[in-house]
């Protein structure tokens, strides 16, 4: 979609696939976040809590939504960007971002039901965004 | 069930530094054009709100989980500029929640974001069972 219109609720985003992290992204995301908990780094603590390899860190995926929605409607600015951490997403896992409109208006803007999915049946991150039209120039 | 607040922290003075911005989108895929939306995470790691979170942690020999994250914008920040944080700490008792609500204000009081970090407190003891 790359004009201004006001999208229906229903409308499905393209989706992105994002990754695969490797170890080296999940150190360099530690780095410039200051997120060091060495459970996304480190093999032997991952596997003590049941996991096959260390989970990428879930504000990294959250974060991708804002490329996410930008490529979908460069137009509309993103004025909030939530979700819910359900399921870890692993080391060297893709993930799949998708996205639909659960309502929309030019005054309220776009509100929409997101996702992050890896290789489990359920979403590793529901998320939630508004995208508000630009602002006319007050007269 | 409400949550209590038990601690609150600031304001203190944080930035968004043009290169730290440009490395943040660089590890989540933004364009690197403007301040990335999740930047404010990086302020959540501060010392003292990770020592807070540390401590109240350590008091209950539990680790925290991430549970949600919510970041909402009154005005899109800007590289460059300087703001005012505040972080109210809150707590929930069941489930054990610990639940940073984080308010991010122009340097002339103005609010421009408003943050909130939810965390289950999980008792070590019950580690496997949360994986």
């Amino acid at each position: 979609m790359s004009d201004d219109s006001v999208p229906a609720p229903g409308d499905k985003l393209p989706p992105m696939v994002i990754g695969p992290f490797d170890a080296d992204a999940l150190a360099r995301y530690a780095g410039v976040s200051g997120d060091d908990n060495p459970l996304h780094l480190d093999d032997a603590l991952a596997q003590a809590i049941g996991l096959a390899a260390p989970p990428v860190h879930g504000m990294k995926l959250l974060a991708y939504f804002e490329a996410y929605l930008a490529a979908w409607r460069p137009d509309l600015t993103i004025v909030r960007l939530g979700g819910k951490f359900v399921q870890p997403i692993l080391r060297g896992e893709p993930a799949t971002l998708t996205g639909r409109v659960v309502r929309a208006s030019r005054e309220e803007g776009v509100f929409l039901r997101l996702f992050a999915q890896g290789s489990a049946r359920v979403p590793a991150i529901i998320g939630e965004a508004r995208l508000r039209f630009p602002q006319a120039p007050a007269e | 069930m409400a949550a209590e607040t038990i601690a609150t922290l600031g304001p203190f003075r944080v930035g968004i530094e043009p290169d730290k911005a440009a490395a943040f989108s660089a590890e989540t895929g933004c364009s690197g054009q403007g301040a990335p939306l999740c930047y404010p995470a990086v302020w959540l790691a501060e010392p003292s709100v990770r020592t807070t979170i540390a401590d109240y942690c350590a008091a209950r020999d539990a680790v925290p989980v991430h549970e949600s994250q919510t970041f909402e914008f009154d005005n899109i920040l800007q590289v460059g500029k300087n703001y005012d944080l505040t972080v109210a700490f809150a707590e929930e008792a069941e489930p054990p929640r610990l639940i940073l609500t984080a308010t991010v204000a122009t340097p002339c009081g103005k609010r421009a974001a408003h943050i909130e970090t939810v965390m289950r407190i999980v008792p070590r003891s019950k580690l496997g069972a949360a994986a």
